[in-house]
């Protein structure tokens, strides 16, 4: 059964490229989205299939490339990030419909996105290193050409688009490199080949691929310090693809990571893990610290993004020091953990990047100090913003804090047995998680009571109106699945089990129980039933509204406006901005960020005592970009002035360079 | 520290002792101090006052005349409060914010006006920003004369309707 399903979701990519090529503009992007949802439907429904005990499929196609040709291994690894790929492109394949019909409806537009939402998806069901390779650069350059979608009348794309294609490249570069690294010392394209023969590869070469493969997967999951893209080319993606790319496409670095570290290699030595760690907590902060100062809401998602692949990786490196320090249980809960948070991640991300995609129609912008007021005008999207808000600051019910809740007690149930170094990281992550989740928690009220709630700050914001069919059915999907996710993680404790068992560096039976409702980690003494709590959380709340209910009878009841003072008019220049409400954390956080700040005031021409105007600018620089970025592109330009002498436009010397070229080649070949 | 603690000691007390009868409720007031039972917390809005009022109003909440013991407070919101202290005339653009205050605090409530200015606008009768007196613009409970009251009337005024 997995295996015909990925057979209709390969025809119906095809299908769907064809009919974005073929059909006239109206029809073309609802067959596009259509078809690409039946194709993620059938990659959800494999995956579904795989985890619930399905046996590892392979399959071989060696005439389809050169070198390895594309082999398929398709196994509960595999299946968990399909899944979340599953969970993520359905609905924004529905959202995209009416998304496209006043945007990017365009020939290359619409081919392209299947084609992403199909390579998404075969990346982690590669199961050799060309067909890795050949699927994760169609994931590229798909995603690079959405990327570029609206570049007609956005000029900001082009640089999203120069930085992407950059980083990706590197990435990719550096991918090759760790591949062609790995299967020349063991021996085999294959990845079962590579398995085989890991014990016979050397440390050096094993240290050698690890590290590569951690830039090349960590420049695709947007960690610190290759981060760079992300804020760039998701705000700049029409907003079911940014979905799709920031729900599931960077998640895939955390899995080649997980595939190539830990399942291929079979994991490595202590410093491995603490690596991975170490770049987890630090992209957390950084990430969810710049997602609280800005105002832009898709960039601020961006900057999330970051935030969660840091918590992944948290998760991640935690799991690869306890396997190395010998705490197999623990390290499977950690792993359990960070698959957990990819899928529900994949679930929350995606839906603030369609409901910040909702409001970009319906207002015209994406910057929070122009919008408020949308609750009114917007109520589905105002209410399923609310939920993946929730969701993604981790607050009970929702399934953000189960994910959340795994992953802190797998830091902190840390044995003093353990290494010295789990002995120090672990209070450092546990600090580190408690406080990204407090800012995340403040930077979704920002986002979510600044566009929201209060009175319209502009003209757009007060004209707005609720988006089409298509795009509210991707918005409930979501929200649903996200509730679905909160109240029956119980349902993912077998698959989490067998991924566990399906990365051989990290193996362990089962890290978690369930007895239906509860959810029992092995070797720690501590549970949790999602479901009670929310059970718990609706009666209290319906005994509280039944309470104020019989109060309202008993007692006459007035209704007089909000007290404001006393003042006689309110105007949304009185309004909290989201500049504003950061303002308090960005001073707390001032010696980190070091954001420019300038101050004109304007004095009245008559006396200086009397001020005209005051201009308030503040501009936060991402600290990677300013001190090794621009200084790296600066050498590299420098560079570039130097070829330029060499290449001069002079005909003369063009022929004097080919005879040089012919009087060397003549000499060699003699 | 030790100069303060040798500040406090010289010092002493310099609350006025308090008056054993605090004089007859005013009938205006009639179950006032039944339904406040001792303590009463108040908002004060300056409807345009000169601040002489405010002066005195604040000398009354002072180390001297110390009118809190009697379980009068201030409160910085009208949803908190039980009576408004509304000072001065009422002005043009005062009116509006007085009313509103006036419907933000939460009933059973009073509206005491302190000083001559607030009773029948003062001097500044018949002036061109002043809409009336506060009688005008909400209903009063109480009157405190006086331009401005001293603080010991104030405090005798607040005794009275607080009923300690």
């Amino acid at each position: 059964m997995v295996g015909v399903a990925l057979a209709v979701a390969a025809v119906a990519t095809l299908a769907a490229m064809v009919s974005g090529v073929v059909l006239s503009a109206r029809r073309r992007v609802v067959w596009v989205g259509l078809l690409t949802a039946l194709c993620a439907a059938a990659g959800g429904v494999a995956a579904v299939g795989m985890l619930a005990g399905g046996a590892t499929v392979t399959a071989s196609f060696p005439d389809l490339f050169p070198l390895g040709g594309v082999g398929i291994e398709f196994d509960a690894l595999s299946a968990i990030f399909v899944l979340a790929t599953a969970v993520v492109a359905l609905p924004a394949a529905i959202y995209g419909i009416g998304y496209s019909a006043h945007g990017p409806s365009s020939r290359p537009v619409q081919a392209a996105w299947p084609l992403l939402v199909w390579s998404v998806m075969m990346v982690p069901a590669a199961g050799n290193v060309t067909g890795l390779i050949a699927f994760w650069e169609l994931m590229a350059l798909s995603s690079l050409v959405l990327v570029l979608a609206e570049h007609h009348h956005n000029p900001e794309a082009r640089t999203a688009a120069q930085w992407y294609a950059a980083m990706t490249h590197l990435s990719l570069l550096s991918i090759v490199l760790a591949l062609a690294v790995l299967s020349s010392n063991a021996g085999g394209d294959s990845f079962a080949a590579i398995r085989a023969d890991s014990g016979h590869i050397g440390p050096t070469a094993a240290t050698v691929v690890f590290l590569l493969s951690l830039v090349g997967f960590g420049a695709k999951a947007g960690v610190v310090p290759l981060h760079v893209w992300l804020p760039r080319a998701h705000p700049e993606a029409p907003s079911h693809v940014s979905a799709l790319m920031s729900g599931a496409m960077v998640a895939l670095g955390v899995y080649g990571l997980v595939r190539v570290g830990w399942d291929l290699l079979g994991g490595g030595p202590t410093w491995w893990g603490a690596v991975v760690l170490a770049i987890g907590l630090v992209s957390a902060m950084f990430g969810i610290l710049h997602a609280l100062l800005s105002s832009d809401l898709k960039r601020l998602l961006a900057y999330s993004t970051t935030e969660n692949m840091g918590l992944v990786f948290i998760g991640v490196g935690a799991a690869g020091l306890f396997a190395a320090s010998g705490n197999r249980p623990l390290a499977a809960v950690a792993l359990a953990a960070s698959m957990l948070l990819v899928v529900n991640h994949a679930a929350f991300k995606a839906l603030l990047f369609l409901g910040a995609g909702s409001i970009l129609t319906a207002t015209g912008t994406r910057d929070l100090d122009r919008l408020g007021g949308l609750g009114r005008r917007m109520p589905v999207t105002a209410a399923t913003f609310a939920i993946g808000s929730l969701a993604i600051a981790a607050l009970p019910p929702l399934n953000g804090f189960v994910s959340e809740w795994l992953l802190l007690q797998s830091l902190v149930h840390s044995l003093p047995s353990d290494a010295a170094v789990v002995a120090v990281a672990m209070p450092v992550a546990v600090a580190v998680v408690a406080l990204t989740g407090g800012l995340a928690a403040a930077t979704f009220v920002k986002a979510f009571g600044t566009a929201f709630l209060a009175m319209p700050r502009t003209v757009e914001a007060d004209q707005a109106h609720e988006s089409p069919r298509t795009m509210r059915i991707g918005l409930i999907a979501l929200a649903a699945a996200c509730v679905a996710l909160a109240l029956a993680p119980t349902a993912l404790a077998a698959p989490l089990q067998r991924v566990s068992l399906a990365v051989r560096g990290l193996d362990d039976g089962r890290p978690i129980h369930t007895n239906g409702v509860y959810l029992q980690l092995s070797g720690i003494e501590a549970g949790l039933s999602p479901l009670l709590l929310a059970t718990g959380l609706g009666v209290m709340m319906v005994a509280a509204l039944a309470v104020v209910r019989r109060g309202r009878i008993r007692r006459t009841v007035r209704d007089i406006p909000a007290w404001g003072c006393g003042r006689t008019v309110q105007t949304a220049r009185m309004e909290y901005t989201a500049t504003s409400f950061a303002e308090p954390l960005q001073r707390v956080f001032d010696d980190v960020l070091h954001p420019d700040i300038d101050i004109d005031v304007d004095h009245h021409t008559e006396s200086r005592h009397y001020i005209q105007a005051i201009r308030y600018r503040m501009h936060i620089r991402d600290g990677f970009e300013h001190r090794l970025y621009l200084p790296l592109l600066a050498v590299v330009r420098r560079w570039g002035d130097g070829a330029r002498r060499i290449q001069n436009g002079s005909i003369h010397r063009y022929l004097a360079y080919s005879l040089i070229t012919l009087i060397v080649v003549l000499v060699v070949s003699r | 520290m030790l100069k303060a603690l040798r500040k406090i000691v010289r010092t002493g007390r310099v609350t006025e002792a308090a008056p054993l009868d605090a004089g007859p409720r005013p009938s205006s007031l009639p179950g006032a101090a039944d339904q406040l039972r001792g303590s009463v917390q108040i908002r004060q809005v300056d409807a345009g006052s000169c601040n002489g009022c405010e002066a005195e109003f604040a000398a009354a909440f002072g180390p001297v005349y110390d009118v809190e013991r009697f379980g009068v407070r201030l409160v910085a919101s009208p949803r908190h409060a039980d009576a408004l202290v509304v000072t001065g005339p009422v002005t043009r653009n005062m009116s509006v914010p007085l009313i509103k205050t006036f419907e933000a605090t939460p009933g059973p409530k009073l509206v005491i006006a302190l000083g001559d200015c607030a009773r029948d606008c003062g001097v500044f009768a018949g002036g061109d920003g002043v809409a009336g007196s506060v009688a005008d613009v909400v209903p009063v409970d109480l009157e405190i004369p006086g331009c401005p009251p001293a603080p010991d009337d104030i405090v005798a005024a607040l005794r009275r309707v607080v009923g300690r």
